[in-house]
Parts: structure tokens; C-alpha cells; sequence
């Protein structure tokens, strides 16, 4: 059970309009990177603040972290954390076919990570008929807690929040990230008021 | 007489979509699987015209409906319906013998488009 409550059907149209933003993200990084990228059904879940910057934190040694905030009309906002571990982000100039010096890691993972997540968003919104803005990509310095430090940091202040995770697998380089966003609960309660009104055509 | 039809979603929406966007004479004959091994379970036990089959789902997923189709050696017009919509992902299932790759979200014109394209309409 969740403490937002989303009815069944609340969690099941929601997770549809998640696989068509996904489906579209996979395919633009596939484009990106020519190759194909393996996709998983997402998972939904509820967090809360102190779970989160610990179960994330655990690996907060060996990952790099791409963090941007997106807001559209009706308030409905949150952010989106990019998840690399090291292996694969010292994969990325052999992926993208680029010279040494060409791009920094950092322009690199930060380039993917955009593509990922506005993609995503933006094929999110245009479902529910809305639009999203963005902060600008931010990577997280590889300290201890930055993470952490980040979370607290942010602008909207939240306890809860309904964490949306989505594995992006390239199978030909052993490429993995994860994305991961985080919607604060009073946007949540926002997005069930438009996902009932799509449930209403149902 | 219209066809029997199977629809595959692990998304009750999504079945719904698909269901609403048939032609209005061909609801009455639907079944449904929420996963891709209660389609093959359907596929076995009864002779199906129409499957509209989602890929990414939990378990045997829509490739493996797929070739589970081939293994059975059933005639059957699959209709992919996916989010998954990379080229690569596209020419995989055609290759495996389905009809038609279709976008998430369904459109009753796009799918009426594709089942007369296909002479099942």
C-alpha cells in the first residue's frame, strides 16, 4: 500500500503514460548511441526523504549523479536524478565514438542525461496536456553525501514522495543507467487529479 | 460473422484503449490477457483471429508470445502495440511474424487503418 493512496486504476494509468515517455527516451538514446536499448517495466513505489538519500548513498562511492528539475502547469513538478556507476560512465566516450579531449566525461554523461530526461518528460506532458520546464542539468560533485546534501538542498521541501525508477540497459556495451524521478507529494496530488480525468474517458 | 480477438496488456488502460478503438461489431468476441503467458495458455485452448499483443510486460513478455505462436504453429493476425517503438525493436517482431507494429497510444483510425490494410476488415 501506498501512503498516496493511488487507486489501482490511478497506479495503472499512470504507469502507461510512463511506458510511452520511456519507450520514446529508449528510443531517442538508441538513435543517440546507434544501438538498442532493453527495456524493463518500471517501478513505482512511495519514499521518504531519509530511505532515499540512504538507499542511494550506499553506492555514493562508485556513481555519478546528473540531477535536473522539471515543472509544468497545474503543479506538477519534481526532479530527475541520472544514475551512472563508474564502469559505465568511463564507457561513454567509447560508446559516442569520441576522440580523447573531445567532450569532458562530465559533457558526456551530462549530454545523455538530457536526452533521457527531456525526452521523457516532454512525451510525459504532451499525454497529460501539459508542458515541462527544466532546470539546467546539474552532475553532483562525486563527494561523500553530495547526494544527500543535494536532496535536502532542493527547492521544493518534501517528506514523501513517489519515486519512479526506469532501467535503461544498452546490451551491446554493457551499458546501464537509471533513472530516477522523484515526485514530491504535493504534486502528487495534483497528478491524480489528471489522472482521473483521463480515467473519466475510460 | 467478426473474428475472435485476443487483447495482451499488463495495463488495464491499455486493454481499454485497444478494446475502444475496434470496430464497434467486433467487441462482443474479446478475451484478454494481462501477461504474455495467460496469451499463450488462451492461444492453446482456442482458435483466435486477432491477438493485438503488448511487448513490455512482466514474465513472457510480447517477443516471447511471439515465438511461442511459432512454436505452437497456429495461424493467428498479431498486432503489436508497444511503447517500444526502436527500429530495431519494429523489424524484430515482423520478422517474427507479426502483422503490423503499432505505436502506444492506440488510435481507432490508425488501428481500423491497419486491419483494412490487412483485408481483416
Amino acid at each position: 500500500m501506498n501512503p498516496f493512496q493511488l487507486t489501482e486504476d490511478q497506479q495503472d494509468c499512470l504507469q502507461e503514460l510512463i511506458n510511452v515517455a520511456m519507450g520514446q527516451a529508449s528510443d531517442q538514446l538508441a538513435r543517440y548511441l546507434d544501438t538498442f536499448v532493453y527495456l524493463k517495466v518500471p517501478s513505482i513505489e512511495s519514499v521518504n526523504a531519509d530511505n532515499l538519500s540512504r538507499s542511494i548513498d550506499q553506492h555514493q562511492a562508485t556513481v555519478a549523479v546528473v540531477s535536473q528539475g522539471f515543472f509544468g502547469y497545474e503543479g506538477i513538478r519534481g526532479e530527475a536524478l541520472l544514475i551512472y556507476q563508474d564502469e559505465d560512465s568511463e564507457r561513454i566516450a567509447d560508446l559516442l565514438g569520441y576522440e580523447p579531449d573531445e567532450l569532458s566525461q562530465d559533457e558526456q554523461l551530462i549530454d545523455i542525461s538530457s536526452i533521457l530526461t527531456t525526452t521523457f518528460l516532454n512525451v510525459f506532458a504532451s499525454q497529460i496536456d501539459n508542458q515541462m520546464s527544466y532546470s539546467a542539468p546539474k552532475l553532483l560533485p562525486s563527494s561523500q553525501n553530495s547526494l544527500s546534501t543535494h536532496l535536502e538542498q532542493m527547492t521544493f521541501s518534501w517528506d514523501l514522495a513517489l519515486k519512479v525508477n526506469i532501467h535503461y540497459q544498452v546490451t551491446d556495451y554493457s551499458f546501464n543507467c537509471n533513472m530516477v524521478l522523484l515526485i514530491p507529494e504535493t504534486a502528487i496530488n495534483n497528478i491524480k487529479v489528471v489522472l482521473d480525468r483521463i480515467l473519466e474517458e475510460f | 460473422m467478426s473474428p475472435s480477438v485476443l487483447i495482451c496488456d499488463d495495463s488495464n488502460m491499455a486493454r481499454k484503449q485497444v478494446l475502444k478503438s475496434l470496430p464497434e461489431q467486433w467487441r462482443d468476441n474479446v478475451q484478454t490477457a494481462t501477461n504474455g503467458a495467460e496469451a499463450l495458455t488462451i492461444l492453446r485452448g482456442n482458435t483466435i483471429d486477432v491477438l493485438f499483443l503488448d511487448l513490455t510486460m512482466p514474465g513472457i513478455d510480447g517477443v516471447g508470445v511471439l515465438q511461442g505462436i511459432e512454436k505452437l504453429n497456429v495461424n493467428c493476425n498479431v498486432f503489436v502495440i508497444s511503447a517500444d517503438i526502436q527500429p530495431e525493436m519494429q523489424s524484430k517482431v515482423l520478422n517474427l511474424g507479426a502483422k503490423e507494429f503499432i505505436r502506444k497510444p492506440v488510435k481507432p483510425d490508425v488501428l481500423q487503418n491497419h486491419l483494412q490494410e490487412h483485408g481483416l476488415l
